[in-house]
Protein backbone atom coordinates (compact mmCIF):
# COMPACT_ATOMS: atom_id res chain seq x y z
CA UNK A 1 0.00 0.00 0.00
CA UNK A 2 2.63 2.44 1.06
CA UNK A 3 4.77 1.62 -1.97
CA UNK A 4 2.43 3.78 -4.05
CA UNK A 5 2.82 6.48 -6.65
CA UNK A 6 3.59 5.59 -10.26
CA UNK A 7 7.37 5.92 -10.27
CA UNK A 8 7.47 4.16 -6.93
CA UNK A 9 5.41 1.31 -8.36
CA UNK A 10 7.67 1.00 -11.40
CA UNK A 11 10.85 0.93 -9.37
CA UNK A 12 9.19 -1.58 -7.06
CA UNK A 13 8.26 -3.84 -9.96
CA UNK A 14 11.84 -3.62 -11.20
CA UNK A 15 13.06 -4.62 -7.75
CA UNK A 16 10.74 -7.61 -7.98
CA UNK A 17 12.30 -8.79 -11.23
CA UNK A 18 15.83 -8.13 -9.99
CA UNK A 19 15.28 -10.20 -6.86
CA UNK A 20 13.66 -12.97 -8.86
CA UNK A 21 16.27 -13.08 -11.59
CA UNK A 22 18.99 -15.26 -10.05
CA UNK A 23 16.57 -18.04 -9.20
CA UNK A 24 14.78 -17.81 -12.53
CA UNK A 25 18.05 -18.06 -14.46
CA UNK A 26 19.04 -21.18 -12.53
CA UNK A 27 15.55 -22.64 -12.99
CA UNK A 28 15.71 -22.15 -16.74
CA UNK A 29 19.22 -23.59 -17.02
CA UNK A 30 18.86 -26.65 -14.78
CA UNK A 31 15.14 -27.48 -15.02
CA UNK A 32 13.13 -25.86 -17.80
CA UNK A 33 15.63 -26.10 -20.62
CA UNK A 34 16.65 -29.69 -19.75
CA UNK A 35 12.96 -30.58 -19.56
CA UNK A 36 12.48 -29.58 -23.19
CA UNK A 37 15.86 -30.92 -24.28
CA UNK A 38 15.11 -34.30 -22.70
CA UNK A 39 11.81 -34.53 -24.56
CA UNK A 40 13.62 -33.71 -27.79
CA UNK A 41 16.28 -36.32 -27.05
CA UNK A 42 13.64 -38.98 -26.53
CA UNK A 43 12.87 -38.85 -30.28
CA UNK A 44 16.47 -39.61 -31.23
CA UNK A 45 19.06 -42.28 -31.21
CA UNK A 46 21.34 -40.30 -28.97
CA UNK A 47 24.72 -41.70 -28.00
CA UNK A 48 27.75 -40.07 -26.47
CA UNK A 49 29.71 -40.16 -29.74
CA UNK A 50 28.45 -39.31 -33.19
CA UNK A 51 25.47 -37.25 -34.24
CA UNK A 52 22.02 -37.94 -32.91
CA UNK A 53 19.64 -39.56 -35.38
CA UNK A 54 15.95 -38.65 -35.46
CA UNK A 55 13.83 -41.77 -34.99
CA UNK A 56 10.43 -40.30 -34.21
CA UNK A 57 8.41 -42.41 -31.80
CA UNK A 58 10.65 -45.45 -32.21
CA UNK A 59 12.04 -45.25 -28.65
CA UNK A 60 8.54 -45.19 -27.18
CA UNK A 61 7.38 -47.98 -29.46
CA UNK A 62 10.38 -50.05 -28.41
CA UNK A 63 9.67 -49.38 -24.73
CA UNK A 64 6.16 -50.71 -25.21
CA UNK A 65 7.54 -54.11 -26.19
CA UNK A 66 10.69 -54.08 -24.03
CA UNK A 67 10.29 -56.89 -21.52
CA UNK A 68 12.99 -55.49 -19.27
CA UNK A 69 11.17 -52.19 -19.10
CA UNK A 70 7.86 -53.88 -18.40
CA UNK A 71 9.35 -55.96 -15.62
CA UNK A 72 11.09 -52.90 -14.16
CA UNK A 73 7.74 -51.13 -14.09
CA UNK A 74 6.19 -54.05 -12.27
CA UNK A 75 9.08 -54.20 -9.78
CA UNK A 76 8.62 -50.51 -9.09
CA UNK A 77 4.89 -50.90 -8.49
CA UNK A 78 5.66 -53.86 -6.23
CA UNK A 79 8.11 -51.72 -4.26
CA UNK A 80 5.56 -48.90 -3.97
CA UNK A 81 2.95 -51.36 -2.69
CA UNK A 82 5.40 -52.91 -0.22
CA UNK A 83 6.56 -49.60 1.24
CA UNK A 84 3.67 -47.14 1.11
CA UNK A 85 1.11 -48.78 3.45
CA UNK A 86 3.59 -49.52 6.26
CA UNK A 87 5.32 -46.16 5.92
CA UNK A 88 2.03 -44.29 6.15
CA UNK A 89 0.19 -46.44 8.72
CA UNK A 90 3.19 -47.13 10.93
CA UNK A 91 4.22 -43.50 10.60
CA UNK A 92 0.87 -42.32 11.90
CA UNK A 93 0.73 -44.93 14.68
CA UNK A 94 4.21 -44.03 15.88
CA UNK A 95 3.36 -40.33 15.73
CA UNK A 96 0.24 -40.94 17.81
CA UNK A 97 2.23 -42.97 20.33
CA UNK A 98 4.96 -40.35 20.51
CA UNK A 99 2.49 -37.50 20.89
CA UNK A 100 1.53 -38.67 24.39
CA UNK A 101 3.88 -37.28 27.00
CA UNK A 102 6.10 -39.86 28.67
CA UNK A 103 9.59 -39.91 30.09
CA UNK A 104 12.25 -40.15 27.38
CA UNK A 105 9.85 -39.28 24.58
CA UNK A 106 12.27 -36.90 22.86
CA UNK A 107 14.98 -39.53 22.93
CA UNK A 108 12.72 -42.18 21.38
CA UNK A 109 11.65 -39.73 18.66
CA UNK A 110 15.30 -39.06 17.92
CA UNK A 111 16.11 -42.79 17.83
CA UNK A 112 13.41 -43.47 15.24
CA UNK A 113 14.18 -40.37 13.22
CA UNK A 114 17.95 -40.72 13.13
CA UNK A 115 18.25 -43.30 10.29
CA UNK A 116 16.57 -40.82 7.93
CA UNK A 117 19.72 -38.71 8.15
CA UNK A 118 21.98 -41.54 7.04
CA UNK A 119 23.01 -41.54 3.45
CA UNK A 120 21.61 -44.34 1.33
CA UNK A 121 24.94 -46.11 0.91
CA UNK A 122 25.26 -46.48 4.68
CA UNK A 123 21.73 -47.87 4.82
CA UNK A 124 22.60 -50.23 1.98
CA UNK A 125 25.84 -51.63 3.37
CA UNK A 126 24.51 -51.93 6.92
CA UNK A 127 21.47 -53.92 5.76
CA UNK A 128 23.54 -56.08 3.43
CA UNK A 129 25.50 -57.09 6.51
CA UNK A 130 22.36 -57.49 8.66
CA UNK A 131 20.78 -59.71 5.98
CA UNK A 132 23.92 -61.69 5.14
CA UNK A 133 23.13 -65.37 4.71
CA UNK A 134 25.51 -67.16 7.07
CA UNK A 135 26.50 -64.61 9.68
CA UNK A 136 23.85 -61.93 9.38
CA UNK A 137 21.98 -60.84 12.47
CA UNK A 138 18.54 -61.36 10.91
CA UNK A 139 19.13 -65.00 10.05
CA UNK A 140 20.66 -65.63 13.46
CA UNK A 141 17.59 -64.46 15.36
CA UNK A 142 15.20 -66.10 12.90
CA UNK A 143 17.23 -69.27 13.37
CA UNK A 144 16.56 -69.10 17.10
CA UNK A 145 12.88 -69.17 16.21
CA UNK A 146 13.48 -72.23 14.06
CA UNK A 147 13.46 -70.53 10.68
CA UNK A 148 16.07 -71.79 8.23
CA UNK A 149 18.60 -69.22 6.99
CA UNK A 150 17.77 -67.35 3.79
CA UNK A 151 19.94 -65.49 1.33
CA UNK A 152 17.66 -62.50 1.58
CA UNK A 153 19.24 -60.41 -1.12
CA UNK A 154 20.38 -63.33 -3.24
CA UNK A 155 16.96 -64.81 -3.90
CA UNK A 156 14.49 -63.27 -6.30
CA UNK A 157 11.57 -63.99 -3.96
CA UNK A 158 12.97 -62.09 -0.96
CA UNK A 159 15.26 -59.44 -2.48
CA UNK A 160 12.63 -56.76 -3.05
CA UNK A 161 10.89 -57.20 0.33
CA UNK A 162 14.32 -56.92 1.95
CA UNK A 163 15.01 -53.64 0.16
CA UNK A 164 11.55 -52.48 1.23
CA UNK A 165 12.34 -53.38 4.85
CA UNK A 166 15.56 -51.35 4.78
CA UNK A 167 13.65 -48.47 3.20
CA UNK A 168 10.96 -48.50 5.88
CA UNK A 169 13.64 -48.46 8.56
CA UNK A 170 15.43 -45.65 6.78
CA UNK A 171 12.61 -43.23 6.00
CA UNK A 172 9.83 -43.76 8.54
CA UNK A 173 11.24 -40.92 10.65
CA UNK A 174 10.31 -38.46 7.95
CA UNK A 175 6.62 -39.40 7.95
CA UNK A 176 6.72 -39.53 11.72
CA UNK A 177 7.79 -35.89 11.86
CA UNK A 178 5.18 -34.76 9.34
CA UNK A 179 2.42 -36.57 11.26
CA UNK A 180 3.66 -35.27 14.61
CA UNK A 181 3.41 -31.72 13.31
CA UNK A 182 -0.20 -32.40 12.26
CA UNK A 183 -1.09 -34.05 15.58
CA UNK A 184 0.13 -31.06 17.52
CA UNK A 185 -2.56 -28.97 15.86
CA UNK A 186 -5.35 -31.13 17.27
CA UNK A 187 -6.74 -29.43 20.39
CA UNK A 188 -6.16 -31.45 23.56
CA UNK A 189 -9.76 -30.71 24.67
CA UNK A 190 -11.12 -33.09 22.05
CA UNK A 191 -9.26 -36.01 23.62
CA UNK A 192 -10.23 -34.77 27.07
CA UNK A 193 -13.90 -34.77 26.09
CA UNK A 194 -13.64 -38.23 24.56
CA UNK A 195 -11.96 -39.48 27.73
CA UNK A 196 -14.79 -38.17 29.87
CA UNK A 197 -17.25 -39.93 27.56
CA UNK A 198 -15.35 -43.11 28.34
CA UNK A 199 -13.56 -43.56 25.02
CA UNK A 200 -10.31 -45.54 25.23
CA UNK A 201 -7.10 -44.67 23.37
CA UNK A 202 -7.99 -46.91 20.41
CA UNK A 203 -11.38 -45.33 20.00
CA UNK A 204 -10.07 -41.76 20.25
CA UNK A 205 -7.34 -42.61 17.77
CA UNK A 206 -9.89 -43.88 15.26
CA UNK A 207 -12.57 -41.26 15.93
CA UNK A 208 -10.47 -38.13 16.51
CA UNK A 209 -6.90 -38.55 15.27
CA UNK A 210 -7.50 -40.36 11.98
CA UNK A 211 -10.22 -38.03 10.65
CA UNK A 212 -8.46 -34.86 11.76
CA UNK A 213 -5.09 -35.66 10.20
CA UNK A 214 -6.79 -36.70 6.96
CA UNK A 215 -5.37 -33.85 4.83
CA UNK A 216 -1.88 -34.66 6.10
CA UNK A 217 -2.43 -38.35 5.40
CA UNK A 218 -3.42 -37.57 1.81
CA UNK A 219 -0.32 -35.43 1.45
CA UNK A 220 1.94 -38.09 2.96
CA UNK A 221 0.51 -40.86 0.77
CA UNK A 222 1.05 -38.84 -2.40
CA UNK A 223 4.58 -37.84 -1.41
CA UNK A 224 5.35 -41.43 -0.41
CA UNK A 225 4.14 -42.87 -3.70
CA UNK A 226 6.23 -40.29 -5.56
CA UNK A 227 9.33 -41.03 -3.49
CA UNK A 228 8.90 -44.81 -3.69
CA UNK A 229 8.31 -44.67 -7.42
CA UNK A 230 11.73 -43.09 -7.83
CA UNK A 231 13.57 -45.71 -5.75
CA UNK A 232 17.15 -46.08 -6.88
CA UNK A 233 19.96 -45.79 -4.31
CA UNK A 234 18.86 -48.68 -2.08
CA UNK A 235 18.54 -50.98 -5.08
CA UNK A 236 21.84 -49.84 -6.55
CA UNK A 237 23.77 -50.45 -3.33
CA UNK A 238 22.00 -53.54 -2.00
CA UNK A 239 21.45 -55.65 -5.12
CA UNK A 240 22.46 -53.66 -8.19
CA UNK A 241 19.11 -54.71 -9.65
CA UNK A 242 19.71 -58.44 -9.19
CA UNK A 243 19.35 -61.28 -8.65
CA UNK A 244 18.46 -61.91 -12.30
CA UNK A 245 17.03 -58.41 -12.64
CA UNK A 246 14.36 -59.15 -10.04
CA UNK A 247 14.88 -55.83 -8.24
CA UNK A 248 15.54 -53.72 -11.30
CA UNK A 249 13.26 -50.69 -10.95
CA UNK A 250 12.39 -48.07 -13.56
CA UNK A 251 15.04 -45.62 -12.39
CA UNK A 252 17.62 -48.39 -12.14
CA UNK A 253 16.78 -49.36 -15.73
CA UNK A 254 16.99 -45.72 -16.80
CA UNK A 255 20.42 -45.52 -15.18
CA UNK A 256 21.62 -48.67 -16.93
CA UNK A 257 20.35 -47.58 -20.34
CA UNK A 258 21.48 -43.96 -20.08
CA UNK A 259 24.74 -44.15 -18.20
CA UNK A 260 26.03 -47.67 -18.64
CA UNK A 261 25.13 -48.18 -22.31
CA UNK A 262 24.83 -44.45 -23.09
CA UNK A 263 21.54 -44.90 -24.92
CA UNK A 264 20.53 -41.37 -23.96
CA UNK A 265 17.55 -41.14 -26.29
CA UNK A 266 16.09 -44.38 -25.01
CA UNK A 267 16.79 -43.38 -21.39
CA UNK A 268 15.06 -40.05 -22.01
CA UNK A 269 12.00 -41.87 -23.27
CA UNK A 270 12.02 -43.93 -20.04
CA UNK A 271 12.28 -40.71 -18.04
CA UNK A 272 9.28 -39.23 -19.81
CA UNK A 273 7.17 -42.32 -19.35
CA UNK A 274 8.12 -42.23 -15.66
CA UNK A 275 7.17 -38.56 -15.49
CA UNK A 276 3.84 -39.26 -17.19
CA UNK A 277 2.98 -42.17 -14.91
CA UNK A 278 3.85 -40.19 -11.77
CA UNK A 279 1.84 -37.24 -12.98
CA UNK A 280 -1.24 -39.37 -13.64
CA UNK A 281 -0.83 -41.23 -10.34
CA UNK A 282 -0.66 -37.96 -8.43
CA UNK A 283 -3.77 -36.59 -10.10
CA UNK A 284 -5.70 -39.83 -9.56
CA UNK A 285 -4.72 -40.06 -5.92
CA UNK A 286 -5.65 -36.46 -5.40
CA UNK A 287 -9.06 -37.06 -6.94
CA UNK A 288 -9.81 -40.35 -5.22
CA UNK A 289 -8.71 -39.32 -1.76
CA UNK A 290 -9.87 -35.75 -1.96
CA UNK A 291 -13.38 -36.78 -2.99
CA UNK A 292 -14.21 -38.83 0.07
CA UNK A 293 -13.71 -35.80 2.21
CA UNK A 294 -16.99 -34.69 3.73
CA UNK B 1 -14.06 -42.51 37.53
CA UNK B 2 -11.00 -43.83 39.31
CA UNK B 3 -11.32 -47.09 37.43
CA UNK B 4 -11.26 -45.16 34.17
CA UNK B 5 -8.22 -43.18 35.23
CA UNK B 6 -6.39 -46.33 36.29
CA UNK B 7 -7.17 -47.92 32.94
CA UNK B 8 -5.89 -44.82 31.16
CA UNK B 9 -2.66 -44.79 33.07
CA UNK B 10 -1.92 -48.48 32.53
CA UNK B 11 -2.72 -47.82 28.88
CA UNK B 12 -0.16 -45.04 28.89
CA UNK B 13 2.48 -47.15 30.55
CA UNK B 14 1.86 -49.86 28.00
CA UNK B 15 2.03 -47.31 25.16
CA UNK B 16 5.31 -45.90 26.47
CA UNK B 17 6.68 -49.43 26.74
CA UNK B 18 5.79 -50.17 23.12
CA UNK B 19 7.50 -46.93 22.07
CA UNK B 20 10.67 -47.83 23.99
CA UNK B 21 10.75 -51.21 22.26
CA UNK B 22 10.28 -49.67 18.81
CA UNK B 23 12.95 -47.08 19.55
CA UNK B 24 15.43 -49.76 20.60
CA UNK B 25 14.58 -51.90 17.57
CA UNK B 26 15.21 -48.88 15.38
CA UNK B 27 18.71 -48.19 16.68
CA UNK B 28 19.82 -51.83 16.66
CA UNK B 29 21.19 -51.70 13.08
CA UNK B 30 23.19 -48.59 14.01
CA UNK B 31 24.54 -50.27 17.16
CA UNK B 32 25.41 -53.36 15.15
CA UNK B 33 27.26 -51.19 12.65
CA UNK B 34 29.33 -49.63 15.45
CA UNK B 35 29.89 -52.97 17.16
CA UNK B 36 31.07 -54.66 13.95
CA UNK B 37 33.40 -51.78 13.13
CA UNK B 38 35.23 -52.29 16.43
CA UNK B 39 35.88 -56.02 16.01
CA UNK B 40 39.01 -57.59 14.55
CA UNK B 41 38.31 -59.03 11.10
CA UNK B 42 38.61 -62.63 12.38
CA UNK B 43 35.87 -62.17 14.98
CA UNK B 44 33.25 -60.50 12.81
CA UNK B 45 31.70 -63.63 11.38
CA UNK B 46 30.81 -65.73 14.36
CA UNK B 47 28.21 -68.45 14.76
CA UNK B 48 26.85 -66.62 17.79
CA UNK B 49 26.99 -62.87 17.12
CA UNK B 50 28.37 -60.76 19.97
CA UNK B 51 26.94 -57.29 20.54
CA UNK B 52 29.90 -56.32 22.66
CA UNK B 53 33.16 -57.21 20.93
CA UNK B 54 35.32 -59.72 22.81
CA UNK B 55 38.33 -57.74 21.60
CA UNK B 56 38.15 -54.05 20.76
CA UNK B 57 40.25 -52.74 17.92
CA UNK B 58 40.50 -49.66 15.73
CA UNK B 59 42.23 -51.57 12.94
CA UNK B 60 39.19 -51.34 10.65
CA UNK B 61 39.26 -47.58 10.94
CA UNK B 62 42.97 -47.53 10.23
CA UNK B 63 42.48 -49.80 7.22
CA UNK B 64 39.62 -47.86 5.69
CA UNK B 65 41.44 -44.57 6.09
CA UNK B 66 44.56 -46.03 4.49
CA UNK B 67 42.85 -47.79 1.63
CA UNK B 68 40.10 -45.35 0.76
CA UNK B 69 40.28 -41.58 0.28
CA UNK B 70 37.64 -41.12 2.99
CA UNK B 71 38.76 -37.67 4.09
CA UNK B 72 38.93 -36.46 0.52
CA UNK B 73 35.33 -37.70 0.00
CA UNK B 74 34.30 -36.05 3.24
CA UNK B 75 35.84 -32.79 2.10
CA UNK B 76 34.06 -33.00 -1.28
CA UNK B 77 30.75 -33.63 0.47
CA UNK B 78 31.26 -30.68 2.80
CA UNK B 79 32.20 -28.34 -0.07
CA UNK B 80 29.23 -29.39 -2.20
CA UNK B 81 26.63 -29.39 0.58
CA UNK B 82 27.82 -26.08 2.04
CA UNK B 83 27.95 -24.30 -1.33
CA UNK B 84 24.53 -25.64 -2.29
CA UNK B 85 23.10 -24.49 1.03
CA UNK B 86 24.46 -20.94 0.76
CA UNK B 87 23.40 -20.70 -2.86
CA UNK B 88 19.89 -21.93 -2.14
CA UNK B 89 19.47 -19.55 0.80
CA UNK B 90 20.63 -16.57 -1.25
CA UNK B 91 18.58 -17.04 -4.40
CA UNK B 92 15.52 -18.59 -2.73
CA UNK B 93 15.16 -15.84 -0.15
CA UNK B 94 15.29 -13.16 -2.85
CA UNK B 95 12.77 -14.98 -5.03
CA UNK B 96 10.53 -15.91 -2.09
CA UNK B 97 10.45 -12.31 -0.94
CA UNK B 98 9.69 -10.96 -4.41
CA UNK B 99 6.80 -13.43 -4.83
CA UNK B 100 5.37 -12.67 -1.41
CA UNK B 101 5.74 -8.93 -1.11
CA UNK B 102 6.22 -7.15 -4.40
CA UNK B 103 3.59 -6.79 -7.09
CA UNK B 104 4.84 -6.84 -10.66
CA UNK B 105 3.31 -7.92 -13.96
CA UNK B 106 3.43 -11.67 -14.57
CA UNK B 107 4.07 -12.55 -10.95
CA UNK B 108 1.31 -15.10 -10.56
CA UNK B 109 2.09 -16.88 -13.81
CA UNK B 110 5.78 -17.07 -12.92
CA UNK B 111 4.92 -18.41 -9.49
CA UNK B 112 2.71 -21.11 -11.00
CA UNK B 113 5.53 -22.17 -13.30
CA UNK B 114 7.94 -22.32 -10.36
CA UNK B 115 5.54 -24.46 -8.31
CA UNK B 116 4.81 -26.70 -11.30
CA UNK B 117 8.53 -27.57 -11.58
CA UNK B 118 8.20 -29.28 -8.20
CA UNK B 119 6.29 -32.04 -10.01
CA UNK B 120 9.20 -32.83 -12.32
CA UNK B 121 11.11 -35.90 -11.12
CA UNK B 122 14.86 -35.27 -10.95
CA UNK B 123 15.56 -38.19 -13.29
CA UNK B 124 13.84 -36.39 -16.15
CA UNK B 125 16.37 -33.58 -16.19
CA UNK B 126 19.44 -35.68 -15.37
CA UNK B 127 20.10 -36.97 -18.86
CA UNK B 128 20.03 -33.59 -20.64
CA UNK B 129 21.93 -32.02 -17.73
CA UNK B 130 24.61 -34.66 -18.09
CA UNK B 131 24.82 -33.81 -21.75
CA UNK B 132 24.91 -30.04 -21.22
CA UNK B 133 27.60 -30.23 -18.55
CA UNK B 134 29.58 -32.62 -20.70
CA UNK B 135 29.54 -30.09 -23.55
CA UNK B 136 30.58 -27.35 -21.12
CA UNK B 137 33.33 -29.65 -19.76
CA UNK B 138 31.87 -29.14 -16.31
CA UNK B 139 31.27 -32.79 -15.50
CA UNK B 140 33.29 -34.20 -12.60
CA UNK B 141 33.42 -30.82 -10.81
CA UNK B 142 31.89 -29.58 -7.58
CA UNK B 143 29.89 -27.06 -9.56
CA UNK B 144 28.20 -29.88 -11.49
CA UNK B 145 26.96 -31.26 -8.18
CA UNK B 146 25.82 -27.92 -6.78
CA UNK B 147 23.95 -26.55 -9.82
CA UNK B 148 20.94 -28.91 -9.96
CA UNK B 149 20.35 -28.41 -6.22
CA UNK B 150 19.96 -24.65 -6.80
CA UNK B 151 17.06 -25.23 -9.16
CA UNK B 152 14.87 -26.99 -6.58
CA UNK B 153 11.91 -24.69 -6.04
CA UNK B 154 10.75 -25.93 -2.64
CA UNK B 155 12.77 -23.29 -0.78
CA UNK B 156 11.21 -20.48 -2.81
CA UNK B 157 7.79 -21.86 -2.04
CA UNK B 158 8.51 -22.26 1.65
CA UNK B 159 10.08 -18.80 2.09
CA UNK B 160 7.25 -17.18 0.15
CA UNK B 161 4.79 -18.71 2.62
CA UNK B 162 6.89 -17.40 5.46
CA UNK B 163 7.17 -13.84 4.12
CA UNK B 164 3.42 -13.82 3.48
CA UNK B 165 2.86 -14.52 7.17
CA UNK B 166 4.98 -11.60 8.37
CA UNK B 167 3.16 -8.41 9.41
CA UNK B 168 3.54 -5.50 6.98
CA UNK B 169 4.05 -2.71 9.55
CA UNK B 170 7.82 -2.70 9.77
CA UNK B 171 8.35 -2.74 6.04
CA UNK B 172 5.82 0.02 5.53
CA UNK B 173 7.42 2.19 8.18
CA UNK B 174 10.80 1.75 6.50
CA UNK B 175 9.31 2.55 3.11
CA UNK B 176 7.85 5.74 4.43
CA UNK B 177 11.30 6.62 5.73
CA UNK B 178 12.46 6.35 2.13
CA UNK B 179 14.23 2.98 2.27
CA UNK B 180 14.43 1.17 -1.07
CA UNK B 181 12.98 -2.32 -1.60
CA UNK B 182 16.44 -3.81 -1.49
CA UNK B 183 17.20 -2.22 1.86
CA UNK B 184 13.84 -3.28 3.24
CA UNK B 185 14.56 -6.84 2.10
CA UNK B 186 18.09 -7.03 3.48
CA UNK B 187 17.68 -5.06 6.68
CA UNK B 188 14.14 -5.85 7.75
CA UNK B 189 12.68 -8.90 6.05
CA UNK B 190 15.76 -11.15 6.09
CA UNK B 191 16.51 -10.81 9.82
CA UNK B 192 12.87 -11.61 10.58
CA UNK B 193 13.09 -14.73 8.42
CA UNK B 194 15.88 -16.28 10.45
CA UNK B 195 13.86 -19.25 11.76
CA UNK B 196 12.62 -20.14 8.27
CA UNK B 197 16.07 -19.64 6.78
CA UNK B 198 17.76 -21.88 9.31
CA UNK B 199 15.15 -24.59 8.81
CA UNK B 200 15.66 -24.41 5.04
CA UNK B 201 19.44 -24.37 5.51
CA UNK B 202 19.58 -27.53 7.56
CA UNK B 203 17.19 -29.43 5.31
CA UNK B 204 19.04 -28.37 2.17
CA UNK B 205 22.36 -29.32 3.71
CA UNK B 206 21.26 -32.84 4.61
CA UNK B 207 19.59 -33.43 1.24
CA UNK B 208 22.64 -32.23 -0.65
CA UNK B 209 24.84 -34.31 1.64
CA UNK B 210 22.80 -37.42 0.87
CA UNK B 211 22.41 -36.93 -2.88
CA UNK B 212 23.17 -40.20 -4.58
CA UNK B 213 22.07 -40.67 -8.16
CA UNK B 214 23.28 -37.39 -9.61
CA UNK B 215 26.83 -37.55 -8.15
CA UNK B 216 26.99 -41.17 -9.28
CA UNK B 217 26.36 -39.93 -12.83
CA UNK B 218 28.25 -36.63 -12.83
CA UNK B 219 31.42 -37.76 -11.04
CA UNK B 220 33.87 -40.10 -12.73
CA UNK B 221 37.12 -40.03 -10.75
CA UNK B 222 37.77 -41.33 -7.23
CA UNK B 223 39.26 -38.07 -5.96
CA UNK B 224 36.00 -36.26 -6.76
CA UNK B 225 33.65 -38.79 -5.11
CA UNK B 226 31.32 -37.53 -2.44
CA UNK B 227 30.95 -39.63 0.69
CA UNK B 228 27.81 -41.53 -0.43
CA UNK B 229 29.40 -42.53 -3.73
CA UNK B 230 32.75 -43.42 -2.19
CA UNK B 231 31.06 -45.53 0.48
CA UNK B 232 29.00 -47.43 -2.05
CA UNK B 233 32.20 -48.46 -3.81
CA UNK B 234 33.57 -49.88 -0.55
CA UNK B 235 30.89 -52.57 -0.67
CA UNK B 236 32.11 -53.54 -4.12
CA UNK B 237 35.82 -53.59 -3.28
CA UNK B 238 35.63 -55.14 0.17
CA UNK B 239 32.56 -57.31 -0.39
CA UNK B 240 33.01 -59.58 2.61
CA UNK B 241 35.20 -57.34 4.74
CA UNK B 242 32.31 -56.01 6.76
CA UNK B 243 34.52 -54.50 9.45
CA UNK B 244 36.06 -52.08 6.97
CA UNK B 245 32.69 -51.21 5.46
CA UNK B 246 31.16 -50.56 8.87
CA UNK B 247 34.12 -48.42 9.94
CA UNK B 248 33.64 -46.33 6.81
CA UNK B 249 29.92 -46.09 7.54
CA UNK B 250 30.55 -44.97 11.13
CA UNK B 251 32.97 -42.26 10.03
CA UNK B 252 30.48 -41.08 7.42
CA UNK B 253 27.59 -40.94 9.89
CA UNK B 254 29.48 -39.00 12.54
CA UNK B 255 29.15 -35.54 10.94
CA UNK B 256 25.43 -36.05 10.38
CA UNK B 257 25.02 -37.25 13.95
CA UNK B 258 26.72 -34.11 15.28
CA UNK B 259 24.68 -31.84 13.00
CA UNK B 260 21.54 -33.64 14.12
CA UNK B 261 22.31 -33.16 17.81
CA UNK B 262 23.00 -29.48 17.24
CA UNK B 263 20.11 -28.62 14.94
CA UNK B 264 17.45 -31.23 15.71
CA UNK B 265 14.77 -28.59 16.23
CA UNK B 266 15.47 -26.68 13.00
CA UNK B 267 15.60 -29.89 11.05
CA UNK B 268 12.25 -31.09 12.31
CA UNK B 269 10.80 -27.67 11.59
CA UNK B 270 12.26 -27.77 8.11
CA UNK B 271 10.57 -31.06 7.35
CA UNK B 272 7.28 -29.93 8.82
CA UNK B 273 7.45 -26.79 6.67
CA UNK B 274 8.50 -28.31 3.37
CA UNK B 275 7.05 -31.79 3.76
CA UNK B 276 9.11 -32.93 0.82
CA UNK B 277 11.13 -36.11 0.64
CA UNK B 278 14.71 -35.68 -0.53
Amino acid sequence: MKFSGFSKRVSDAIAGYVLLLPFLIVLVVVVLYPLIQGFYMSFHNWGIFGDPVWVGLENYRQLWTDNNFRSSLWHTVYFVLLTTPPLVILGLLLAAGLNYPFRGRTLVRGMIFFPYLLTVSIVGIVWRWMLQRNYGLVNYYLGKMGIAPLGWLAEARTAMPSIALATIWWTIGFNLVVFLAALQDIPEELYEAARIDGAGPVKSFLRITVPLVRPTTIFVVIMQVIASFQVFGQVFVMTGGGPYGSTRTVVQYLYEQGFRYFRMGYASAIAYVLFFIMFVLTIVQWRVMGRREL
Amino acid sequence: MSAVRRKMSTGRVFGALVMYIVGILWVLPVLWMVSTSLKPESMIMEAVPRWIPAVFTLSNYQEVLERAALFKWLLNSVIVAATATFGVLAIDSMAGYAFARISFPGRDVLFMIVVATLMVPAQVTMIPLFFMLNEATLLNTHLALVLPRLGVAIGVFMLRQFFLSLPHDLEEAAAIDGASRYRVFVQIALPLAKPALSALAIVTFVWAWNDFMWPLIAISTQDMYTLPIGLSTLAGYYGREYGIQMAGAVIASLPVFVVFLMFQRQFIQGIALTGLKG
